[in-house]
Protein backbone atom coordinates (compact mmCIF):
# COMPACT_ATOMS: atom_id res chain seq x y z
CA UNK A 1 0.00 0.00 0.00
CA UNK A 2 1.40 3.17 -0.68
CA UNK A 3 -0.36 5.24 2.07
CA UNK A 4 1.68 2.44 4.67
CA UNK A 5 4.76 3.40 3.02
CA UNK A 6 4.04 7.05 2.68
CA UNK A 7 3.70 7.23 6.73
CA UNK A 8 7.00 4.95 7.19
CA UNK A 9 9.34 7.33 5.26
CA UNK A 10 7.78 11.20 6.64
CA UNK A 11 7.65 11.63 9.72
CA UNK A 12 4.35 13.35 10.67
CA UNK A 13 4.52 17.42 11.51
CA UNK A 14 2.71 17.92 15.01
CA UNK A 15 1.74 21.23 16.68
CA UNK A 16 5.00 21.11 18.33
CA UNK A 17 6.94 21.46 14.88
CA UNK A 18 4.95 24.59 14.13
CA UNK A 19 6.31 25.68 17.72
CA UNK A 20 9.60 24.72 17.44
CA UNK A 21 9.63 26.80 13.89
CA UNK A 22 8.01 29.58 15.52
CA UNK A 23 10.73 29.60 18.08
CA UNK A 24 13.34 29.85 15.50
CA UNK A 25 11.64 32.82 14.44
CA UNK A 26 11.54 34.59 17.25
CA UNK A 27 14.84 34.08 18.71
CA UNK A 28 16.80 34.13 15.52
CA UNK A 29 15.70 38.30 14.84
CA UNK A 30 16.84 40.98 16.83
CA UNK A 31 13.82 43.17 17.66
CA UNK A 32 12.99 39.95 19.76
CA UNK A 33 15.89 40.52 22.10
CA UNK A 34 15.88 44.55 22.06
CA UNK A 35 12.22 44.08 22.60
CA UNK A 36 13.19 41.88 26.29
CA UNK A 37 16.29 44.24 26.67
CA UNK A 38 14.11 47.69 26.77
CA UNK A 39 11.42 45.67 29.29
CA UNK A 40 13.71 44.65 31.91
CA UNK A 41 16.11 47.81 31.87
CA UNK A 42 12.70 50.11 32.23
CA UNK A 43 10.88 47.52 34.34
CA UNK A 44 14.24 47.03 36.80
CA UNK A 45 15.65 50.80 36.18
CA UNK A 46 12.81 52.82 36.28
CA UNK A 47 10.87 50.97 39.85
CA UNK A 48 14.86 51.46 41.62
CA UNK A 49 14.70 54.78 40.63
CA UNK A 50 11.48 56.14 41.64
CA UNK A 51 11.51 53.99 44.86
CA UNK A 52 14.87 55.38 45.72
CA UNK A 53 14.33 58.35 44.95
CA UNK A 54 11.03 58.23 46.96
CA UNK A 55 11.66 56.43 49.75
CA UNK A 56 12.30 59.06 52.20
CA UNK A 57 9.31 60.40 51.67
CA UNK A 58 7.01 57.79 51.67
CA UNK A 59 8.41 57.24 55.68
CA UNK A 60 7.70 60.63 56.17
CA UNK A 61 4.74 62.01 57.63
CA UNK A 62 3.39 63.74 54.53
CA UNK A 63 3.04 60.70 52.36
CA UNK A 64 0.05 59.89 51.21
CA UNK A 65 0.49 57.52 48.73
CA UNK A 66 1.12 53.26 49.80
CA UNK A 67 4.44 52.21 49.18
CA UNK A 68 2.58 49.24 47.67
CA UNK A 69 2.16 51.21 44.54
CA UNK A 70 5.85 52.11 43.93
CA UNK A 71 7.44 48.43 43.97
CA UNK A 72 6.12 47.95 40.47
CA UNK A 73 6.43 51.35 39.13
CA UNK A 74 8.67 50.97 36.30
CA UNK A 75 6.38 47.84 34.58
CA UNK A 76 3.93 50.62 33.92
CA UNK A 77 6.42 51.49 31.44
CA UNK A 78 7.80 48.45 30.27
CA UNK A 79 4.40 47.20 28.72
CA UNK A 80 5.18 49.45 25.92
CA UNK A 81 7.79 46.19 25.24
CA UNK A 82 5.31 44.00 25.29
CA UNK A 83 2.79 45.62 23.02
CA UNK A 84 5.77 46.32 20.44
CA UNK A 85 6.60 42.44 20.62
CA UNK A 86 3.24 41.03 20.34
CA UNK A 87 2.67 43.51 17.33
CA UNK A 88 5.93 42.82 15.69
CA UNK A 89 5.66 38.83 15.52
CA UNK A 90 2.69 38.91 13.74
CA UNK A 91 3.24 42.56 11.92
CA UNK A 92 7.08 41.31 10.63
CA UNK A 93 5.44 38.64 9.05
CA UNK A 94 3.68 40.95 6.80
CA UNK A 95 5.85 43.37 6.22
CA UNK A 96 8.97 41.55 5.07
CA UNK A 97 6.51 39.06 2.92
CA UNK A 98 7.39 36.39 5.12
CA UNK A 99 4.14 35.37 5.66
CA UNK A 100 4.01 33.64 2.26
CA UNK A 101 6.88 31.00 3.50
CA UNK A 102 5.19 30.59 6.31
CA UNK A 103 1.56 29.92 5.31
CA UNK A 104 2.86 27.99 2.78
CA UNK A 105 5.17 25.65 5.36
CA UNK A 106 2.19 25.84 7.99
CA UNK A 107 -0.87 25.66 5.48
CA UNK A 108 -3.42 25.93 8.91
CA UNK A 109 -2.84 28.99 9.97
CA UNK A 110 -4.83 28.71 13.21
CA UNK A 111 -2.00 26.44 14.37
CA UNK A 112 0.68 29.65 13.49
CA UNK A 113 -1.55 31.89 15.43
CA UNK A 114 -1.72 29.15 18.50
CA UNK A 115 2.07 28.46 18.01
CA UNK A 116 2.62 32.19 18.35
CA UNK A 117 0.34 32.56 20.92
CA UNK A 118 2.09 30.42 23.16
CA UNK A 119 5.69 31.40 22.78
CA UNK A 120 4.55 34.90 23.36
CA UNK A 121 2.68 34.04 26.59
CA UNK A 122 5.46 31.77 28.29
CA UNK A 123 8.04 33.88 27.80
CA UNK A 124 6.32 37.09 28.11
CA UNK A 125 5.22 35.65 31.59
CA UNK A 126 9.09 34.59 32.69
CA UNK A 127 10.09 38.10 31.76
CA UNK A 128 7.71 40.06 33.18
CA UNK A 129 8.07 38.35 36.52
CA UNK A 130 11.77 37.94 36.67
CA UNK A 131 11.95 41.75 35.87
CA UNK A 132 8.98 42.91 38.33
CA UNK A 133 11.17 40.59 41.04
CA UNK A 134 14.33 41.71 39.90
CA UNK A 135 12.93 45.59 40.65
CA UNK A 136 11.42 44.52 43.97
CA UNK A 137 14.54 43.42 45.21
CA UNK A 138 16.41 46.57 43.85
CA UNK A 139 13.58 49.24 44.96
CA UNK A 140 12.77 47.32 48.47
CA UNK A 141 16.69 47.94 49.25
CA UNK A 142 15.55 51.76 49.53
CA UNK A 143 13.08 51.14 51.26
CA UNK A 144 14.27 48.68 54.05
CA UNK A 145 16.64 51.54 54.29
CA UNK A 146 13.85 54.24 55.48
CA UNK A 147 12.37 51.42 57.42
CA UNK A 148 9.15 50.84 54.72
CA UNK A 149 10.36 47.78 53.08
CA UNK A 150 7.53 45.30 51.96
CA UNK A 151 7.87 41.78 52.46
CA UNK A 152 7.99 38.94 49.15
CA UNK A 153 4.38 37.78 50.58
CA UNK A 154 0.72 38.23 49.70
CA UNK A 155 -0.35 41.23 47.16
CA UNK A 156 3.25 42.08 46.97
CA UNK A 157 3.95 38.69 45.50
CA UNK A 158 1.08 38.22 43.39
CA UNK A 159 2.45 41.69 42.22
CA UNK A 160 5.54 39.65 40.89
CA UNK A 161 3.91 36.60 38.72
CA UNK A 162 0.70 39.73 38.27
CA UNK A 163 3.17 41.29 36.36
CA UNK A 164 4.37 38.60 34.11
CA UNK A 165 0.49 37.53 33.40
CA UNK A 166 -0.24 40.73 32.31
CA UNK A 167 2.68 41.50 30.25
CA UNK A 168 1.74 37.98 28.49
CA UNK A 169 -1.99 39.23 27.89
CA UNK A 170 -1.01 42.50 26.44
CA UNK A 171 1.23 40.72 24.00
CA UNK A 172 -1.55 38.58 23.64
CA UNK A 173 -3.98 41.27 22.52
CA UNK A 174 -1.23 42.97 20.86
CA UNK A 175 -0.56 39.80 18.60
CA UNK A 176 -4.33 40.25 18.06
CA UNK A 177 -4.24 43.70 17.02
CA UNK A 178 -0.74 42.67 14.72
CA UNK A 179 -2.74 40.28 12.77
CA UNK A 180 -5.74 42.55 12.12
CA UNK A 181 -3.97 45.31 10.79
CA UNK A 182 -0.83 43.62 9.48
CA UNK A 183 1.07 46.60 9.56
CA UNK A 184 3.58 47.08 12.30
CA UNK A 185 3.55 51.56 12.86
CA UNK A 186 -0.42 50.88 12.17
CA UNK A 187 -0.57 47.86 15.29
CA UNK A 188 1.99 49.51 17.60
CA UNK A 189 0.13 52.66 17.56
CA UNK A 190 -3.33 51.06 17.72
CA UNK A 191 -2.73 49.44 20.69
CA UNK A 192 -0.58 51.89 22.39
CA UNK A 193 -3.30 54.69 21.70
CA UNK A 194 -5.78 52.04 23.30
CA UNK A 195 -3.80 51.37 26.44
CA UNK A 196 -2.52 54.46 27.07
CA UNK A 197 -4.40 57.29 25.70
CA UNK A 198 -7.97 55.97 25.27
CA UNK A 199 -8.18 54.44 28.77
CA UNK A 200 -6.60 57.69 30.59
CA UNK A 201 -9.35 59.72 28.50
CA UNK A 202 -12.22 58.19 29.59
CA UNK A 203 -12.42 58.81 32.80
CA UNK A 204 -13.22 62.00 31.71
CA UNK A 205 -16.58 59.82 30.38
CA UNK A 206 -18.99 61.75 33.08
CA UNK A 207 -21.36 59.50 35.64
CA UNK A 208 -21.70 55.65 36.39
CA UNK A 209 -21.56 55.18 33.02
CA UNK A 210 -17.97 56.73 32.08
CA UNK A 211 -16.64 55.22 35.38
CA UNK A 212 -17.66 51.56 34.23
CA UNK A 213 -16.04 52.49 31.01
CA UNK A 214 -12.88 53.44 32.43
CA UNK A 215 -13.04 50.17 35.06
CA UNK A 216 -13.72 47.36 31.47
CA UNK A 217 -10.86 48.97 29.62
CA UNK A 218 -8.68 46.57 28.73
CA UNK A 219 -4.96 48.20 30.64
CA UNK A 220 -7.37 49.65 33.63
CA UNK A 221 -8.85 46.14 34.67
CA UNK A 222 -5.80 44.63 33.78
CA UNK A 223 -2.84 46.18 34.98
CA UNK A 224 -4.36 46.19 38.94
CA UNK A 225 -2.78 42.56 38.78
CA UNK A 226 0.52 44.24 38.61
CA UNK A 227 0.82 46.20 42.00
CA UNK A 228 0.22 45.47 45.67
CA UNK A 229 -1.66 48.82 46.04
CA UNK A 230 -3.33 50.35 42.53
CA UNK A 231 -2.63 54.19 42.41
CA UNK A 232 -6.17 54.36 41.16
CA UNK A 233 -8.77 53.28 44.49
CA UNK A 234 -11.53 53.51 41.59
CA UNK A 235 -10.54 50.19 39.42
CA UNK A 236 -11.62 46.57 39.99
CA UNK A 237 -9.82 44.21 41.75
CA UNK A 238 -6.93 42.37 41.36
CA UNK A 239 -8.44 39.22 40.05
CA UNK A 240 -11.57 39.96 38.93
CA UNK A 241 -10.17 42.56 36.37
CA UNK A 242 -7.65 40.55 34.96
CA UNK A 243 -10.28 38.32 34.18
CA UNK A 244 -12.01 40.80 32.66
CA UNK A 245 -8.63 41.91 30.97
CA UNK A 246 -8.82 38.15 29.59
CA UNK A 247 -12.07 37.80 27.97
CA UNK A 248 -11.52 40.91 25.83
CA UNK A 249 -7.86 39.60 24.94
CA UNK A 250 -9.66 36.60 24.05
CA UNK A 251 -12.51 37.91 21.91
CA UNK A 252 -9.51 40.00 19.90
CA UNK A 253 -6.97 36.75 19.61
CA UNK A 254 -10.87 35.04 17.83
CA UNK A 255 -11.46 38.01 16.07
CA UNK A 256 -7.54 37.75 14.30
CA UNK A 257 -7.99 33.89 14.07
CA UNK A 258 -11.55 34.51 11.90
CA UNK A 259 -9.97 37.16 9.73
CA UNK A 260 -6.45 35.25 9.14
CA UNK A 261 -8.45 32.17 8.19
CA UNK A 262 -10.56 34.11 5.59
CA UNK A 263 -7.99 36.59 4.32
CA UNK A 264 -5.80 36.01 1.54
CA UNK A 265 -2.30 35.77 2.96
CA UNK B 1 0.92 16.43 -10.04
CA UNK B 2 -1.56 19.79 -9.99
CA UNK B 3 -4.90 19.67 -11.11
CA UNK B 4 -6.80 23.09 -11.09
CA UNK B 5 -10.63 22.74 -12.31
CA UNK B 6 -12.07 25.94 -13.30
CA UNK B 7 -10.03 28.26 -10.92
CA UNK B 8 -11.58 31.96 -10.59
CA UNK B 9 -10.46 34.72 -8.45
CA UNK B 10 -11.96 38.27 -8.55
CA UNK B 11 -11.04 41.41 -7.07
CA UNK B 12 -14.56 42.98 -6.55
CA UNK B 13 -15.59 43.58 -10.06
CA UNK B 14 -11.64 42.49 -11.21
CA UNK B 15 -11.33 38.84 -12.85
CA UNK B 16 -7.90 37.81 -12.13
CA UNK B 17 -7.70 34.34 -12.40
CA UNK B 18 -10.83 33.48 -14.98
CA UNK B 19 -12.05 29.90 -15.04
CA UNK B 20 -8.80 27.70 -15.32
CA UNK B 21 -8.76 24.09 -16.13
CA UNK B 22 -5.39 22.94 -16.06
CA UNK B 23 -3.41 19.81 -15.46
CA UNK B 24 0.15 20.13 -14.33
CA UNK B 25 1.54 16.49 -15.26
CA UNK B 26 4.86 15.12 -13.19
CA UNK B 27 8.23 14.31 -15.31
CA UNK B 28 8.17 17.99 -17.43
CA UNK B 29 8.94 20.99 -16.95
CA UNK B 30 5.96 22.92 -17.11
CA UNK B 31 6.47 26.41 -18.17
CA UNK B 32 3.77 29.35 -17.39
CA UNK B 33 4.06 32.15 -19.67
CA UNK B 34 1.96 35.44 -19.69
CA UNK B 35 2.44 39.27 -19.12
CA UNK B 36 2.79 40.82 -16.22
CA UNK B 37 -0.99 41.00 -14.56
CA UNK B 38 -1.83 37.67 -16.32
CA UNK B 39 -2.88 36.05 -13.14
CA UNK B 40 0.40 33.66 -12.84
CA UNK B 41 1.08 34.93 -9.38
CA UNK B 42 -2.58 34.82 -8.22
CA UNK B 43 -2.90 31.31 -9.58
CA UNK B 44 -0.45 30.01 -8.21
CA UNK B 45 -0.78 31.61 -4.71
CA UNK B 46 -3.97 29.98 -4.79
CA UNK B 47 -2.45 25.98 -5.88
CA UNK B 48 -0.71 26.94 -2.53
CA UNK B 49 -4.04 27.86 -0.32
CA UNK B 50 -2.33 31.60 0.22
CA UNK B 51 -5.24 33.42 -1.82
CA UNK B 52 -8.86 31.88 -1.44
CA UNK B 53 -10.55 30.59 -5.02
CA UNK B 54 -13.64 32.90 -5.88
CA UNK B 55 -15.01 29.44 -7.43
CA UNK B 56 -13.43 26.10 -8.41
CA UNK B 57 -10.52 23.64 -7.44
CA UNK B 58 -7.72 23.12 -6.99
CA UNK B 59 -5.69 20.17 -5.96
CA UNK B 60 -2.14 19.09 -5.55
CA UNK B 61 -1.73 15.10 -5.53
CA UNK B 62 -5.17 14.87 -5.71
CA UNK B 63 -6.02 16.70 -2.11
CA UNK B 64 -6.22 20.42 -1.64
CA UNK B 65 -2.79 22.15 -0.46
CA UNK B 66 -4.55 22.87 3.15
CA UNK B 67 -4.46 18.92 4.02
CA UNK B 68 -1.15 17.90 3.11
CA UNK B 69 0.41 16.01 5.67
CA UNK B 70 4.07 17.56 5.22
CA UNK B 71 3.09 20.80 3.16
CA UNK B 72 7.14 21.85 2.39
CA UNK B 73 7.33 17.60 1.21
CA UNK B 74 4.35 17.96 -1.40
CA UNK B 75 5.53 21.44 -2.58
CA UNK B 76 8.06 23.37 -3.08
CA UNK B 77 7.44 26.70 -3.78
CA UNK B 78 9.76 30.03 -4.89
CA UNK B 79 6.99 32.57 -4.59
CA UNK B 80 8.23 35.65 -4.13
CA UNK B 81 11.77 36.52 -3.94
CA UNK B 82 12.78 38.30 -0.26
CA UNK B 83 9.72 36.15 1.28
CA UNK B 84 12.31 36.56 4.29
CA UNK B 85 12.64 38.64 7.21
CA UNK B 86 15.53 40.97 6.40
CA UNK B 87 16.80 40.81 10.05
CA UNK B 88 17.30 36.33 9.45
CA UNK B 89 20.09 34.71 8.16
CA UNK B 90 19.42 32.11 5.43
CA UNK B 91 20.43 29.32 7.31
CA UNK B 92 17.49 30.44 9.69
CA UNK B 93 15.29 31.20 7.57
CA UNK B 94 16.00 27.69 5.95
CA UNK B 95 15.92 26.00 9.77
CA UNK B 96 12.59 27.14 10.89
CA UNK B 97 11.01 26.29 7.65
CA UNK B 98 13.00 22.77 8.05
CA UNK B 99 11.39 22.46 11.43
CA UNK B 100 7.83 23.57 10.43
CA UNK B 101 7.33 20.52 8.18
CA UNK B 102 10.14 17.90 10.27
CA UNK B 103 12.73 17.65 7.92
CA UNK B 104 16.59 16.94 8.81
CA UNK B 105 18.29 19.62 9.62
CA UNK B 106 21.12 18.60 7.48
CA UNK B 107 18.70 19.25 4.57
CA UNK B 108 19.27 22.67 5.60
CA UNK B 109 23.21 22.66 4.42
CA UNK B 110 22.46 20.58 1.46
CA UNK B 111 20.25 23.16 0.37
CA UNK B 112 22.50 25.44 1.04
CA UNK B 113 25.04 24.35 -0.96
CA UNK B 114 22.94 23.14 -3.91
CA UNK B 115 21.91 26.92 -4.50
CA UNK B 116 25.77 28.33 -3.92
CA UNK B 117 24.59 30.36 -0.81
CA UNK B 118 27.40 28.07 1.83
CA UNK B 119 29.56 30.81 2.36
CA UNK B 120 26.87 33.47 3.25
CA UNK B 121 24.62 31.37 5.10
CA UNK B 122 25.14 33.12 8.20
CA UNK B 123 24.74 36.88 6.56
CA UNK B 124 21.63 38.70 7.42
CA UNK B 125 19.21 37.78 4.23
CA UNK B 126 18.28 41.94 3.72
CA UNK B 127 21.82 42.11 2.90
CA UNK B 128 21.38 39.63 -0.13
CA UNK B 129 21.23 40.86 -3.75
CA UNK B 130 17.97 40.17 -5.81
CA UNK B 131 19.73 37.18 -7.12
CA UNK B 132 20.82 35.71 -3.94
CA UNK B 133 17.21 36.32 -2.43
CA UNK B 134 16.12 34.00 -5.49
CA UNK B 135 18.76 31.09 -4.89
CA UNK B 136 17.79 30.99 -1.21
CA UNK B 137 13.94 31.08 -2.32
CA UNK B 138 14.87 27.94 -4.34
CA UNK B 139 16.96 26.63 -1.62
CA UNK B 140 13.61 26.41 0.35
CA UNK B 141 11.82 25.31 -1.87
CA UNK B 142 13.77 22.40 -2.29
CA UNK B 143 14.27 21.89 1.44
CA UNK B 144 11.49 19.32 1.72
CA UNK B 145 12.70 16.88 -1.42
CA UNK B 146 9.28 17.72 -3.34
CA UNK B 147 7.43 16.02 -5.93
CA UNK B 148 5.98 18.89 -6.93
CA UNK B 149 8.37 22.39 -7.59
CA UNK B 150 7.05 25.46 -8.30
CA UNK B 151 9.17 28.90 -8.95
CA UNK B 152 7.29 32.08 -9.63
CA UNK B 153 9.72 34.00 -11.86
CA UNK B 154 12.98 32.13 -10.69
CA UNK B 155 15.25 34.04 -13.43
CA UNK B 156 14.61 37.25 -12.35
CA UNK B 157 17.40 39.38 -10.98
CA UNK B 158 20.01 36.74 -11.83
CA UNK B 159 22.90 36.98 -13.78
CA UNK B 160 23.49 34.85 -16.81
CA UNK B 161 25.32 32.06 -15.03
CA UNK B 162 22.42 31.95 -12.36
CA UNK B 163 19.71 31.98 -15.26
CA UNK B 164 21.44 28.89 -16.93
CA UNK B 165 21.83 27.40 -13.34
CA UNK B 166 18.24 27.68 -13.08
CA UNK B 167 17.72 26.04 -16.47
CA UNK B 168 19.62 23.02 -15.73
CA UNK B 169 18.21 22.53 -12.15
CA UNK B 170 14.85 22.65 -13.98
CA UNK B 171 15.64 19.77 -15.99
CA UNK B 172 17.19 17.54 -14.02
CA UNK B 173 14.17 17.85 -11.42
CA UNK B 174 11.90 16.66 -14.47
CA UNK B 175 14.47 13.87 -15.49
CA UNK B 176 13.77 12.64 -11.84
CA UNK B 177 9.96 12.56 -12.81
CA UNK B 178 8.88 15.91 -10.25
CA UNK B 179 6.61 17.67 -11.81
CA UNK B 180 7.82 21.33 -12.63
CA UNK B 181 5.82 24.43 -12.89
CA UNK B 182 7.75 27.57 -13.69
CA UNK B 183 6.54 30.82 -14.45
CA UNK B 184 7.66 33.70 -16.84
CA UNK B 185 7.00 36.76 -18.53
CA UNK B 186 9.93 35.70 -20.97
CA UNK B 187 8.74 33.67 -23.85
CA UNK B 188 12.85 33.39 -25.08
CA UNK B 189 12.95 31.80 -21.57
CA UNK B 190 10.45 29.68 -21.50
CA UNK B 191 11.51 28.35 -25.11
CA UNK B 192 14.91 27.28 -23.61
CA UNK B 193 13.55 25.78 -20.41
CA UNK B 194 9.90 24.66 -20.91
CA UNK B 195 8.40 21.04 -22.06
CA UNK B 196 5.21 22.03 -22.14
CA UNK B 197 3.75 25.35 -22.36
CA UNK B 198 0.51 26.87 -20.81
CA UNK B 199 0.22 30.73 -22.37
CA UNK B 200 -2.19 33.14 -19.70
CA UNK B 201 -3.51 36.16 -20.83
CA UNK B 202 -6.10 37.90 -18.97
CA UNK B 203 -6.48 35.17 -16.31
CA UNK B 204 -7.53 32.60 -19.58
CA UNK B 205 -5.62 29.90 -20.76
CA UNK B 206 -4.75 30.67 -24.06
CA UNK B 207 -2.32 27.85 -24.89
CA UNK B 208 -1.48 24.29 -23.32
CA UNK B 209 0.74 22.13 -25.00
CA UNK B 210 4.06 20.76 -25.71
CA UNK B 211 6.46 23.29 -26.48
CA UNK B 212 7.56 21.96 -29.95
CA UNK B 213 3.74 22.05 -30.81
CA UNK B 214 3.23 25.42 -30.12
CA UNK B 215 6.33 26.85 -32.10
CA UNK B 216 5.24 24.79 -35.11
CA UNK B 217 1.77 26.29 -34.54
CA UNK B 218 2.26 29.57 -33.80
CA UNK B 219 5.95 30.48 -34.99
CA UNK B 220 4.76 29.53 -38.14
CA UNK B 221 6.25 31.97 -41.20
CA UNK B 222 4.21 34.37 -42.30
CA UNK B 223 4.58 34.99 -46.52
CA UNK B 224 4.34 38.60 -47.65
CA UNK B 225 3.10 39.13 -51.00
CA UNK B 226 3.49 42.71 -53.21
CA UNK B 227 1.36 42.42 -56.59
CA UNK B 228 -0.57 44.78 -58.93
CA UNK B 229 -3.35 42.35 -58.73
CA UNK B 230 -3.54 42.35 -54.80
CA UNK B 231 -7.55 41.84 -55.16
CA UNK B 232 -7.14 39.00 -56.93
CA UNK B 233 -4.30 37.35 -55.38
CA UNK B 234 -6.28 37.29 -51.94
CA UNK B 235 -8.94 34.94 -53.89
CA UNK B 236 -6.82 32.91 -55.26
CA UNK B 237 -4.92 32.47 -52.03
CA UNK B 238 -7.44 31.64 -49.97
CA UNK B 239 -8.31 28.30 -48.94
CA UNK B 240 -9.23 26.29 -46.06
CA UNK B 241 -5.54 25.86 -44.85
CA UNK B 242 -4.52 29.48 -45.32
CA UNK B 243 -5.64 32.49 -44.08
CA UNK B 244 -4.75 35.80 -45.94
CA UNK B 245 -5.24 39.70 -45.04
CA UNK B 246 -4.84 42.83 -47.34
CA UNK B 247 -3.13 45.26 -45.20
CA UNK B 248 -2.48 48.52 -47.69
CA UNK B 249 -0.75 46.91 -50.82
CA UNK B 250 0.79 44.11 -49.34
CA UNK B 251 -0.88 40.52 -48.59
CA UNK B 252 -0.20 38.78 -45.45
CA UNK B 253 -0.59 34.95 -46.27
CA UNK B 254 -0.25 32.46 -43.48
CA UNK B 255 -0.53 28.61 -43.70
CA UNK B 256 1.54 28.65 -46.90
CA UNK B 257 5.08 28.40 -48.01
CA UNK B 258 6.78 30.44 -50.15
CA UNK B 259 6.97 28.36 -53.09
CA UNK B 260 3.50 27.49 -52.89
CA UNK B 261 2.51 31.04 -53.19
CA UNK B 262 4.80 31.17 -56.06
CA UNK B 263 3.64 28.58 -57.88
CA UNK B 264 -0.05 29.49 -57.15
CA UNK B 265 0.13 33.45 -58.54
CA UNK B 266 2.20 31.86 -61.49
CA UNK B 267 -0.27 29.33 -62.29
CA UNK B 268 -3.05 31.89 -61.78
CA UNK B 269 -1.11 34.31 -64.20
CA UNK B 270 -0.35 36.68 -61.76
CA UNK B 271 2.18 39.22 -61.47
CA UNK B 272 4.36 39.14 -58.52
CA UNK B 273 6.50 41.97 -57.60
CA UNK B 274 7.67 41.03 -54.20
CA UNK B 275 7.29 37.97 -51.75
CA UNK B 276 8.94 38.11 -48.26
CA UNK B 277 9.04 35.84 -45.49
CA UNK B 278 8.45 37.06 -42.50
CA UNK B 279 10.04 35.11 -39.70
CA UNK B 280 8.24 35.89 -36.46
CA UNK B 281 10.04 35.63 -33.64
CA UNK B 282 8.39 33.46 -30.70
CA UNK B 283 8.47 36.93 -28.41
CA UNK B 284 6.08 37.77 -31.23
CA UNK B 285 3.90 35.25 -30.69
CA UNK B 286 3.12 35.88 -27.40
CA UNK B 287 2.93 39.56 -27.67
CA UNK B 288 0.48 38.62 -30.30
CA UNK B 289 -1.33 36.30 -28.23
CA UNK B 290 -2.03 37.22 -25.04
CA UNK B 291 -1.91 41.02 -26.17
CA UNK B 292 -5.87 40.85 -26.27
CA UNK B 293 -6.60 37.45 -24.83
CA UNK B 294 -10.58 38.43 -25.78
CA UNK B 295 -9.95 39.48 -29.60
CA UNK B 296 -7.20 36.97 -30.35
CA UNK B 297 -9.89 34.13 -29.55
CA UNK B 298 -13.12 35.65 -31.72
CA UNK B 299 -11.16 36.94 -34.33
CA UNK B 300 -7.46 36.63 -35.26
CA UNK B 301 -6.62 33.00 -35.06
CA UNK B 302 -9.85 30.91 -35.35
CA UNK B 303 -8.40 27.14 -33.88
CA UNK B 304 -7.64 27.98 -30.23
CA UNK B 305 -5.68 25.10 -28.63
CA UNK B 306 -7.90 23.06 -26.38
Amino acid sequence: MSAAIATVTCPKPTFASTLHAEWIKLTSVRSTWWTIISIVSLGVGLTVLICGLNAEWLASEEANEAVGSFITWGMMVAQIGAVVLGCLIATAEYGTGQITSTFAATPKRGQVIAAKAVLLTVLLFVVGTVTALAGYFGGNWFLEREGIGLALEGNVLRAMYGSGLYLAGLGLMSLGFGFIVRHSAGAISTALALIFVVSNMVFLVPGEFGEWIAKLMPSNAGSVITTPVSFNPNLLDAWPGFAVFLAETLVVLALAWVLVRRRDA
Amino acid sequence: MIQLCNLTKRYGDTVAVDGIDLVVEPGRVTGFLGPNGAGKSTTMRMILGLDRPSGGQVTVNGRPYVDAVAPLREVGALLEAKAIHPGRTARGHLRQLAASNRIDSSRVDDVLDTVGLTEVADKRAGKFSLGMGQRLGIAAALLGDPAIVMLDEPVNGLDPEGIRWVRSLARSLADEGRTVFISSHLMSEMALMADHLVVIGRGRIIADQPLSDFMSEYASNEVILRSPHITRAAEVLTGPNTEVQLNGEHLHVRGMDPEHVGDAMHAAGLVVHELTVNRSSLEDVFMELTADAVQFQTSQFEEVPA
